[in-house]
């Protein structure tokens, strides 16, 4: 039986009817029609479902919505401000770190959560920032390219 | 097919609401911890019987705290808050849990707890090899109150501990140990969100003279139907100066300790011989923190 609950999603909070069993990347999807957290393996292997939760990098596959009331979620709708694409966005862009786009916004928020504390950050350091995303496209190091600029540009 | 049986889901303020909720329940209620584990297996098909989803997040027990000179680490403690206290950050004998935190990526880290992990009963988890080395034990509550369980009588069988109905584990203890001890944890995992195929976790304690006084070695990965204390090691170890020869030797004692499986991801064979190096490199690694010369 579905339940009414209330999520704090981008900023704006939405009341939502979810089943007790629906995960959060469902809700987001289905229900928010939040598109850009996108789902893969659908089992905590790929990353690609990344979201913070209080800031934090989580894979939104296997949090239940329930257990993220009273949390803030940030999706990678959530990251342009006043029309400006996140810093980080922009260095994607900019190094081509993107091919078919699938992990893209699940490397955006796990980049975006390390570099919350991380100062000009080595590569080995940024490799294992990501090291819970998979992309089958890039090889990674435009990926890690991209992270460095976005953390050099501040 | 997975939970679609979910009718209801409970977030219990206390720790004996959750007791309530368990007797109210019985096995038709699931405990959630960070969840990781959890839906895995959901994610396979499995928990077709859950009903009522029981999330400890709010059951007060996130938190590492000294205790009887040693730590008290709460059930719904992640990963990362325990890699990031103190005593797990700073200090030589509580090393091997510093090591085991290090190879999941952030996302597991930020999720998964200490309790989680550690009622998972999986042979192939790190950390609950690393506490075995630290002598940890469980403490559970139930209708009947609190208990305590060495954690070495917890594990008994793949995905079975030895908590009785109607229990669930609030904390894991581990003890004061005793001055120049040190621990270290080495794996071996195809990708950094993998399960091992080998661990190793090891604590060596000297004495006043720099012979080594007490050791444990405990191997997990697919070596047993839990991760396996490799008292014949321990047996080479003891009394003895630590130096490479004696760690190579220990090392080789592990053939008689475990017994491998072959699987689809490596032979019983190649995870012999995989231990016995990984074993010989944490007592390597244990010795420098205790700032040993090795000969």
């Amino acid at each position: 039986m579905k339940q009414v609950i209330a999520l704090e999603v981008n900023g704006e909070r939405h009341e939502i009817a979810v089943q007790p069993s629906a995960t959060l990347l469902q809700v987001l999807r289905e229900e928010l029609d939040l598109l850009g957290t996108k789902q893969a393996c659908d089992a905590g292997g790929c990353g690609c479902c990344t979201v913070l939760l209080d800031g934090r990098a989580v894979y939104s596959c296997m949090v239940f919505a329930m257990s993220a009331q009273d949390k803030k979620i940030t999706t990678i709708e959530g990251l342009p401000k006043d029309g400006k694409l996140d810093p980080l966005q922009e260095a994607f862009i900019q190094a081509g770190a993107v091919q078919c786009g699938y992990c893209t916004s699940g490397m955006i928020m796990a980049a975006k959560e390390f570099l919350t504390s991380a100062r000009a950050p080595s590569d080995p350091e940024i490799r294992q920032a990501i090291s819970g995303n998979l992309c089958r496209c890039t090889g990674y190091h435009k990926t890690v390219d991209a992270i460095r600029m976005a953390a050099s540009g501040r | 097919m997975g939970i679609s049986g979910v009718r209801e889901f409970c977030r219990p303020q206390s720790a004996r609401d959750v007791v309530d909720l368990l007797a109210k329940h019985g096995d038709r209620a699931v405990l959630l911890a960070g969840g990781t584990f959890l839906h895995g297996l959901f994610a396979r098909g499995l928990g077709s019987g859950v009903e009522v989803l029981v999330d400890l997040q709010k059951a007060g027990l996130s938190y590492v705290k000294a205790a009887n000179g040693g730590l008290a680490l709460g059930a719904m403690t992640t990963f990362r808050e325990l890699a990031e206290s103190e005593a797990v950050q700073k200090t030589a004998e509580f090393a091997a849990i510093r090591d085991a935190l290090q190879y999941p990526p952030a996302q597991i880290r930020n999720q998964a707890t200490v309790g989680g992990c550690v009622a998972s009963a999986s042979s192939l988890f790190d950390l609950p090899v690393a506490l075995l080395a630290l002598d940890g034990s469980v403490k559970s509550l139930g209708p009947r109150g609190p208990r305590e369980t060495t954690l070495a009588k917890f594990f008994v069988d793949y995905f079975e501990h030895s908590l009785e109905k109607g229990e669930f584990l609030t904390e894991v203890l581990l003890p004061k140990l005793p001055p120049r001890s040190a621990s270290a944890f080495l794996k071996l995992e195809t990708n950094s969100n993998d399960l091992a195929l080998v661990n190793v976790a090891v604590r060596i304690t000297l004495d006043q003279a720099g012979l080594c006084r007490d050791a444990r070695v405990v191997i997990g990965g697919g070596v047993g139907k839990a991760p396996v204390r490799a008292v014949s090691c321990e047996a080479v170890l003891k009394g003895q100066r630590p130096s490479r020869t004696l760690f190579e030797s220990a090392a080789q004692e592990v053939s008689s300790d475990i017994q491998p499986v072959s699987d689809h991801r490596a032979s019983g064979q190649y995870r012999r011989a995989v231990a016995k190096v990984y074993l010989r490199r944490a007592l390597l690694r244990a010795a420098e923190r205790l700032g040993v010369e090795i000969a």
